[in-house]
């Protein structure tokens, strides 16, 4: 850790600041080469570009209230907010607890976590999307009574499930999609968690059961903090692929952005206007959790001293 | 422990339902009845069903849907669907019926039953001035210099591929590529059901235009339900039937495809 700079996907805050002739050389170039993409795309693009209907697919003014309430684009990046942050905290228990099954000694823990990682990670997403939503999920999700339950809560209740989950008529719907692609990434970070666990010196087991921790201790109190902190760069790359993979769940009707995106598109015939503002939602979205990884990898080298 | 006891339930009826056939003993229209909602499985398809400024589903097919609920007095649930999945979404029991502008094919009649027709839409070709103007429909246009497009898993894929099998043909999975690749040029021509290539046509009169002027390929639309629910079919088609005879269904295609009075309702 001589060169902290290199350690950090972001720079030092105190590295030299001064513009030499090469960056000039690059920007000038670099903004060169877009202005002339820019003003070239209406020959090889017929396109009429409008603007206008953005605001109205965005906002939508309540006229009982007078307030104004996001409207179908908008509600999508909610639900694409929601289905990945479910899906993070669902993928991160499945798969921790099958990463650190991957490290035992024991052949049957260590036979299902190498199973379920070499069945998952190499199908395909979408493929794996197709046959779970219409063989698995569409027995199980059901047959766990959400629909009726979340279609009998009072106001406050469904207040808060809308909040939580989205409107109670299509929970099911969502449930389905946060399951799929939580299975889906728990097989990448239980990969992760066990390069991590893997990753603690053996010289730690030794010294943490010299005094006198049981196995249960060291694995809890030495092991398990160290491959957290070692973990949390490559789990942060998951978590923006998650978000980005919620993408593939529009295939089974969920209403999240790339659905409502492709709705808006072929309603109001405006189709790149709206895949731009889609990836630029997309984009906000995981810059942002990146920063907030990159702030908590910040924390923790400051913590241990660097 | 309460937990076990679920998961052990779950995993019962899992097992139970995956030896026999899923939703199979149900016919749908009783369903309906006691949930007291239709649940009706589409797609955006303009004019069939679109959203309007406040995100509302209309179209002709969601009039239609709503008036059947109507009839029935329950009420009515549109869960918007991607195209390529709306089969076996029913087949899943996702929804009770797919009222989607579905042609009748003889394909998709091993796996759906279809109603009586509810529509009657022909085809429309778009073609790139640029690149397509000189060549003369249809015999120019069936040669492996020609590129057609069309919406993967639509009837007009079917169409090009019997009518011009020398042409290269090149599926995407939404309209709006289609479109695009023909007003780019990239492609010589397209076809879909009308009137969105009309539409597109009246929009970009310097761009693009249609070679023929005759009705290709007219098919018919119906509902589609899952396999061997003959109650629930015989009612659709009956209340088809009516709706047919004192004119609804007329004065609502009349409505939708006829002009396009309905665009102020969209967020254009």
């Amino acid at each position: 850790m001589q060169n902290r700079s290199c350690d950090l996907m972001y720079p030092d805050p105190d590295r030299p600041r001064s513009i030499g002739v090469v960056d000039v050389i690059v920007v000038a170039a670099l903004i060169g080469f877009v202005i002339y993409t820019w003003k070239n795309i209406s020959s090889v693009l017929a396109y009429k570009w409008s603007w206008g209907f953005l605001p109205k697919v965005l906002f939508l003014k309540n006229e009982s209230t007078g307030w104004w309430q996001p409207n179908l684009l908008l509600e999508g990046f909610l639900t694409t907010i929601r289905l990945s942050i479910w899906a993070m905290i669902l993928a991160c228990l499945l798969g921790v607890v099958l990463g650190v099954m991957a490290t035992f000694n024991r052949l049957l823990p260590k036979l299902v976590a190498f199973t379920y990682v070499g069945l998952i990670r190499n199908i395909p997403p979408l493929v794996f999307v197709f046959i779970f939503y219409f063989f698995i999920s569409s027995q199980i999700v059901p047959a766990l009574g959400i629909d009726t339950w979340a279609r009998e809560l009072g106001p406050s209740g469904k207040n808060t499930m809308n909040w939580l989950l989205g409107p109670p008529t299509l929970i099911e719907n969502l449930i389905s999609g946060v399951l799929c692609l939580a299975m889906f990434e728990a097989a990448y970070i239980a990969e992760i968690t066990r390069a991590g666990v893997q990753s603690v010196p053996g010289g730690q087991h030794e010294a943490a059961a010299s005094i006198g921790l049981s196995k249960l201790q060291s694995f809890r109190h030495v092991v398990l903090p160290q491959a957290l902190q070692a973990v949390i760069p490559p789990l942060s790359n998951q978590f923006i692929m998650l978000i980005k993979n919620s993408a593939i769940v529009s295939l089974i009707s969920i209403q999240e952005l790339t659905f409502t995106g492709t709705e808006i598109a072929v309603s109001t015939g405006r189709r790149f206007e709206t895949w731009i503002v889609v990836a630029l939602m997309y984009f906000v979205l995981c810059y942002g959790l990146a920063r907030l990884f990159n702030r908590i990898e910040r924390r923790q080298l400051r913590r241990r001293g660097y | 422990m309460k937990l076990i006891n679920r998961l052990i339930a779950v995993t019962a009826v899992a097992l139970s339902t995956a030896s026999t056939p899923l939703l199979a003993a149900e016919p749908a229209i009783d369903e309906i009845q006691k949930r007291g909602s239709i649940r009706v499985g589409m797609s955006t398809f303009v004019p069939w069903a679109m959203r309007d400024k406040n995100g509302e589903l209309i179209g002709f097919e969601i009039d239609v849907a709503k008036q059947l609920a109507k009839d029935m007095d329950v009420a009515v649930e549109f869960i918007p669907t991607a195209w390529d999945g709306i089969i076996p979404a029913l087949l899943a029991g996702k929804f009770d019926v797919i009222i989607g502008g579905m042609s009748i094919t003889e394909e998709r009649s091993k796996t759906v039953d279809f109603t009586v027709p509810y529509a009657h839409s022909s085809l429309g070709v778009m073609a790139n001035k640029e690149v397509a103007e000189s060549l003369s429909w249809p015999d120019d246009y069936n040669s492996t210099d020609v590129t057609f497009v069309c919406r993967r898993g639509a009837t007009p894929c079917n169409y090009i591929q019997t009518e011009f099998p020398k042409a290269q043909l090149r599926q995407f999975d939404d309209q709006g590529q289609t479109l695009q690749e023909v007003l780019n040029g990239n492609a010589h021509a397209m076809i879909s059901s009308q009137p969105l290539p009309a539409h597109t046509i009246f929009d970009n009169p310097e761009i693009v235009f249609s070679p023929t002027e005759e009705k290709i390929d007219p098919g018919n639309e119906a509902f589609a339900l899952r396999k061997d629910d003959t109650d629930s079919l015989e009612y659709f088609s009956n209340w088809i039937n009516q709706n047919t005879e004192n004119g609804f269904l007329d004065e609502r295609h009349q409505y939708w495809f006829g002009g396009r009075s309905w665009a102020n309702q969209l967020a254009e």
